[in-house]
């Protein structure tokens, strides 16, 4: 066990903690503007891992089209989903219990029409990247390279989205209070559509990269459960926290599984207890009295 | 008073409707057939397995029943899916017991349905040949023979022993890994018998990892498992592990060969032909003895060019043993169908089976090893090992 091998188990905490940070973004972005979290989430990250998948099987498309295709459909169901499920509720200002409630439906939904639309059967993407690059003795894999950087810039786009951009501006303001921000004149249902959209943008990016490095299949959205935690560890409504927080968690699970890998469920949903019960905003997130 | 008029109708419409179903139902039903019932899993992990049995079985019955049927009469099968779990197994077997009034029943194809069955079998005194179950508790459990379950393939621990006995004496190694599912039955009875058959010979076991099903990231364990320095990782588990494995093991610049058992064996591995190059798996037949041709052309004219899995070859033997025990008990009673399946012999595709009376296992098997060519999808016929 020499300093070699603590690095790689870092390296690979890495890579996992990247692809939780694509998934729980999508979770914080959605509750920092509305409040509660979108469970359907895990659901749109497995249509985009098939979306992907048929792209490449069916239509043939070369990698990145399919990548793209991947965001596009993930995008357009986050959208209808807002539209079909929360506008509704919205409309009526319901309690967030209701959303949350109508996400998990929406997400055993999806996961139940894909079993009878296409079946229930694992498939396995085709190999893309089946090299690893080998720096200093430290192996990482072509798809894992990927997975960090493609995490890396999508969401350093949606920083500056956020950060810089006047429909950023926007969001930021409702997160703080989204009916001050619609007296001061910005259109709220067009902040929800656009925080809908990226969080489906990336949660199509996060399921094709998922589905090339593990499998696709309807229960995907499952594993997404772990995603949400790092997004309540980090501070769910805080991106920076949602990003800090999957990595911490990435890298803590792996070396929890190093040690013995029948812990580290036990540890990330033991945490998910301790932070709620200890810190309920997490590293980084606002304060909010009810979180759910 | 015209709408109810309409109603009236309406009404009367749809009881005739009714009628007319129940009439077909009658006429598809009161026919002399003999019911065949198969259960396995058309959904889930193990779709492929379960799919591939029940199109094998379909393809003999038609066959069978073009050629005349048996004891003059045609094989009516019923096929249902067991979802791949345990408590939908029972609903299964239930309804095949009770409702259908199979005479005997086949599949499913996982030790854990099997073991679930029991009961409803033992109730209804209906038989269950298992094509690929190979937990010792599927036949006998706590020194009690189960009465209604027999099975055609080997088992655990024989299949642990081959695997053990491959490894050192014909691989050469004596450093072993073992990466394995710790809540599967399955997984743990080749693991133990494994580590017991190859420490007997003088092997190592370097380094020996767990995961809980469901599970997708094994990084932190293969990281662990390369740092141990073994010659060969044995992972007792299911195809779809066994690709994700392979998957991250080789982007983790882990070039060592794995040896699967027979829960490894399929066609789905080709999906990561790169990957899964160069390792090997356990399997009941050779996939690619040229004795199966003919038998593996037929199944794939029958549905477009599909490929055969291991479990058509097992479904084959079942069905042409029940067709022997039939014949022998000469009726569809299940009682004297269980009776018989003692006391024939015949010719399967994985050799030949004889049930033991007293174990319900089939007797003198041996098991096939195979090497997985990812650049030509196929397998290289190893070895045979006795599996007694």
């Amino acid at each position: 066990m020499d300093a070699q091998y603590y690095l790689q188990q870092l390296v690979n905490g890495i890579c996992l903690g990247g692809m939780y940070a694509l998934m729980s973004v999508g979770y914080s972005l959605v509750y920092s503007i509305m409040n509660f979290s979108n469970f359907a989430h895990g659901g749109v990250i497995m249509v985009g891992a098939y979306v992907g998948f048929f792209a490449l099987t069916a239509l043939h498309v070369p990698f990145l089209v399919a990548f793209l295709l991947c965001g596009l459909g993930s995008g357009l169901l986050a959208i209808i989903i807002e539209r079909l499920v929360y506008s509704p509720l919205r409309k009526r200002h319901a309690p967030s219990l209701y959303f949350i409630i109508s996400a998990m439906g929406a997400s055993i939904f999806l996961e139940n029409f894909v079993i009878a639309t296409i079946d229930g059967t694992p498939r396995n993407y085709p190999t893309i990247f089946s090299n690893s690059i080998n720096i200093g003795g430290l192996s990482l894999g072509v798809d894992s390279l990927l997975m960090i950087i493609v995490s890396a810039v999508s969401l350093l786009i949606l920083m500056f989205i956020i950060q810089k951009t006047k429909i950023g501006l926007a969001i930021r303001a409702c997160s703080y209070n989204e009916k001050a921000g619609t007296l001061m004149g910005i259109n709220s249902s067009l902040v929800i559509f656009v925080v809908f959209l990226m969080g489906g943008i990336l949660a199509g990016f996060a399921g094709m990269l998922y589905g090339m490095r593990f499998i696709v299949k309807p229960t995907i959205g499952q594993v997404t459960n772990k995603s949400f935690v790092a997004a309540v560890f980090g501070g769910l409504g805080s991106l920076p926290g949602a990003i800090v927080g999957s990595l911490l968690l990435g890298i803590m699970e792996i070396f929890v599984a190093s040690i013995n890998s029948n812990l580290r469920d036990l540890f990330v949903y033991a945490l998910l207890i301790l932070v709620l019960v200890i810190k309920p905003s997490g590293l980084m997130g606002k304060v909010v009295e009810d979180k759910a | 008073m015209r709408k109810s008029v309409k109603k009236i109708i309406a009404v009367i419409l749809a009881c005739l409707m009714l009628v007319a179903l129940f009439a077909c139902g009658d006429k598809k039903t009161g026919g002399d057939t003999i019911k065949l019932g198969w259960m396995g899993s058309l959904t889930g992990d193990q779709a492929a397995y379960g799919t591939c049995e029940s199109q094998t079985l379909k393809m003999l019955v038609e066959e069978k029943n073009a050629a005349g049927g048996i004891l003059g009469r045609q094989i009516e099968l019923i096929c249902y899916d067991t979802k791949g779990d345990a408590q939908e197994a029972v609903n299964v077997a239930k309804r095949l017991c009770a409702q259908d009034k199979v005479c005997a029943i086949l599949g499913p194809n996982a030790s854990g349905q099997c073991i679930a069955i029991q009961s409803v079998l033992d109730q209804y005194k209906v038989s269950d040949m298992s094509t690929v179950a190979t937990n010792e508790k599927v036949t006998v459990q706590d020194g009690k023979l189960k009465e209604y379950n027999f099975r055609v393939c080997f088992l655990d621990p024989q299949q642990g022993k081959i695997a053990g006995t491959f490894v050192y004496d014909n691989l050469k190694f004596d450093k072993a890994a073992i990466l394995y599912d710790v809540n599967d039955d399955y997984a743990l009875g080749l693991k133990d018998n494994f580590v017991k058959v190859f420490t007997a010979k003088g092997g190592t076991i370097v380094d020996e990892e767990g995961y809980t099903a469901g599970d997708t990231d094994f990084t932190a364990q293969l990281t662990k498992i390369k740092e141990a320095g073994p010659q060969i990782i044995f992972t007792p588990i299911f195809y779809q592990d066994f690709i994700m494995i392979h998957k991250q093991a080789r982007t983790l610049g882990i070039d060592l060969p794995m040896l699967g058992g027979d829960g490894c064996a399929s066609e789905v591995l080709f999906d990561a032909a790169d990957a899964v190059d160069g390792s090997y798996v356990i399997n009941h037949v050779s996939l690619v003895d040229p004795a199966g041709d003919g038998f593996r052309a037929q199944y794939a004219e029958r549905w477009n060019g599909a490929k055969m899995e291991l479990n058509g070859y097992m479904a084959h033997d079942a069905f042409v043993l029940w067709c022997a025990a039939v014949e022998k008990a000469g009726s569809d009673d299940p009682q004297a169908i269980a009776d018989a399946y003692c006391q024939v012999e015949v010719d399967g595709m994985a050799g030949h089976i004889k049930i033991s009376s007293e174990d319900h296992n089939p007797v003198g098997k041996s098991g096939c090893v195979e090497r997985i060519d990812g650049k030509n999808k196929t397998y290289i016929f190893e070895t045979y090992i006795a599996a007694d």
